[in-house]
């Protein structure tokens, strides 16, 4: 028995001397947006700095929340949406981030605050499925709810999140300055009139398979699945206009036992090329000012940064603030 | 002989060997259910009323209804299916009666999520189901067969299936055949026969399964949230909104704590009712 002790003890002694090879974990959403952070922002950190990146997910905020307050924090590094993120930094969940290893100068100021810098950026858009349409089109957000001339069903996200109701507002005629503070009673009753027809997707890979299989044959989708489903030889309707913007964040929970190493992977995650060539493969905004110009003007012309001219952002420090009244009354609506 | 005292005996050692098991249970379950539901009356702030806001609105009035409809709904389906599979199994020669089982337990053992997208693909309005429907002339244009209570039934009683026909075929199992031809001796039509004697005997299988796929239904997330609409909203889609998206753990914490007695009750009846009585 004393043996076997002093067989472990001398085991793991070699095991922590051994352990230079440093690992943080990163956790995101899956699919294709995670498999791009991983070849263009963790593979090239690691090949700077040596410290591995085990990848982790999905990004769940309950357990975020859980590990931060039992203090056993196993993320190091997570992908979050940008007004969970604003909440969390509130909630007292984040490291403040640190500007001194993380280059700010360059980052697009809508995104950056004390807890939080964008990920990426990304915008809801109208999509739809030309098979479904023999005559008209749809081509902005009123058709979404115009069920005599577009009739079928139409696809919305599911959770509490900025979009749907912004979509709905500006359907209703709202003017996108006039979006905030949100009317909330307008945009529900605005829903109403299409409630029975509509399917909630949860997550990026179901959005695509209502829209490919013209289950849902319109709907508000996050642009880079659209720009994916017609990369792979699909026929999609997208229309930008009033195309609606909002940001992934990156974030270190609170707690963290490799802060450092965080911030270096968030400096790396941010730079102009990191920032440029996920883009590139992502079909989602890079949120480093410096990164267009890294970048093939081809690809640049289908991001939402181009389309800034008839793009609405919306306000997610509003969304921040009101996040919790928002979702009660978004998830009783949506089981009523 | 076995005396009361080597029983007792048997007991206590045996009590011995489980520890383990108890303190795992203790640690990785008890501990954080208690905690969960401590928060249910404390957060945000101490009191009741999570479960006051909960079991006093209409909308989540209309979740638990739900939740208890579809389970219901899908519990009666499966037994009527799995009734006559789990007759089949226990009369079947070997070799065929194994290949069944086979494809029974595949089926469970391939991944949930995989099977609910396959659901998803075949029950959509261009999918192999209502395609069928269509060139058999059954149907003229598409029917809805997704996001809808049609849908949430289908995947579950699918996926509940082999836990109502594995206890039903054990207590089949058991049955003498030549009960039934006694049956028929005496003049029972074969109505009667399956009414008065094979559904008698049955019941306890019946009832443990239906107890096991209505309690499993009760707390089931992948499914409805994947092929139901949120008319259908069931309270696990609930109690991911609230801890998931809102960070409202008091909220769901209270739901999962009605949930939690609501199985036990349901469970005790099912002892009081079924547990055959030598063993109390």
């Amino acid at each position: 028995m004393k043996h076997m002790l002093t067989a472990l003890a001398v085991a793991g002694a070699l095991a922590s001397t051994g352990a230079q090879a440093q690992t943080i974990t990163f956790s995101s959403w899956g699919g294709t947006t995670q498999d791009a952070q991983t070849e263009h922002w963790a593979a090239p950190f690691t090949a700077d700095t040596g410290i591995g990146v085990v990848q982790d997910g999905p990004t769940d905020y309950g357990k975020f929340q859980a590990m931060v307050e039992a203090g056993a924090v196993s993320w190091d590094v997570v992908d979050v949406e940008f007004d969970f993120a604003l909440q969390a930094g509130q909630m007292g969940l984040l490291e403040p981030l640190d500007f001194d290893i993380i280059d700010k100068d360059q980052l697009d100021p809508r995104f950056v605050s004390d807890y939080a810098v964008g990920s990426f950026y990304y915008s809801f858009t109208l999509g739809w499925n030309p098979a479904n349409f023999s005559g008209a089109q749809p081509s902005t957000f009123a058709d979404l709810f115009d069920l005599e001339a577009f009739p079928g069903k139409r696809t919305f996200y599911a959770w509490s999140h900025p979009g749907v109701i912004e979509a709905a507002l500006l359907a209703d005629g709202v003017a996108p300055d006039d979006l905030y503070p949100l009317d909330l009673d307008r945009a529900f009753a605005k829903l109403d009139t299409i409630k029975d027809e509509i399917i909630w997707w949860e997550g990026g890979a179901q959005s695509q398979l209502l829209l490919a299989s013209g289950e849902a044959p319109l709907g508000l989708f996050w642009n880079g699945r659209l720009y994916a489903l017609e990369a792979e030889g699909l026929e999609v309707g997208i229309s930008w206009d009033h195309n609606i913007t909002a940001a992934d964040a990156l974030v270190v929970p609170k707690g963290t036992n490799n802060r450092e190493a965080a911030m270096q992977f968030i400096a790396e995650a941010t730079s102009a090329r990191g920032q440029a060539d996920f883009a590139a493969a992502s079909a989602y905004a890079p949120i480093n000012l410096a990164s267009p110009d890294l970048m093939d003007p081809a690809i640049r012309a289908t991001l939402p940064d181009v389309q800034t001219a008839v793009q609405v952002n919306a306000d997610l420090a509003y969304w921040a603030e009101n996040r919790e009244a928002i979702g009660n009354r978004w998830y009783a609506w949506q089981a009523q | 002989m076995v005396t009361i005292a080597t029983t007792q005996r048997r007991r206590r050692s045996g009590l011995g060997m489980a520890m383990p098991a108890i303190l795992l249970l203790l640690a990785f379950f008890v501990v954080p259910v208690v905690m969960l539901l401590t928060r249910s009356v404390t957060d945000p702030e101490p009191g009741l009323h999570n479960y006051a806001a909960l079991l006093g609105s209409p909308t989540y009035g209309r979740i638990f209804f739900n939740t208890f409809f579809v389970s219901g709904l899908v519990t009666l389906i499966t037994a009527l299916i799995a009734f006559p599979i789990a007759w089949a199994l226990a009369i079947m020669p070997r070799l065929p009666a194994g290949i069944l089982f086979a494809v029974i337990l595949l089926s469970m053992w391939t991944n949930l999520l995989t099977r609910t997208y396959a659901w998803m693909v075949m029950l959509q309005q261009t999918g192999i189901i209502n395609r069928m429907l269509q060139s058999i002339g059954l149907i003229d244009t598409p029917i809805q067969l997704t996001n809808n209570l049609i849908g949430v039934t289908i995947g579950m009683v699918y996926i509940m299936l082999p836990f109502m026909i594995l206890p039903l075929y054990g207590v089949i199992r058991k049955i003498d055949p030549a009960i039934l031809q006694a049956a028929a001796l005496c003049g029972a039509s074969r109505m009667q026969a399956l009414v008065r004697v094979l559904l008698p005997l049955a019941a306890p299988g019946i009832a443990s399964g239906g107890l096991m796929v209505f309690v499993m239904s009760l707390g089931y997330y992948v499914t409805p949230s994947l092929l139901g609409g949120t008319a259908n909203m069931m309270l696990a889609e609930f109690i991911v909104q609230q801890v998931q998206s809102l960070l409202n753990w008091g909220m769901g914490g209270a739901a999962a704590f009605v949930l939690l007695v609501v199985t036990l009750a349901l469970y005790a009846l099912q002892l009081r009712l079924f547990e055959p009585r030598e063993t109390r």
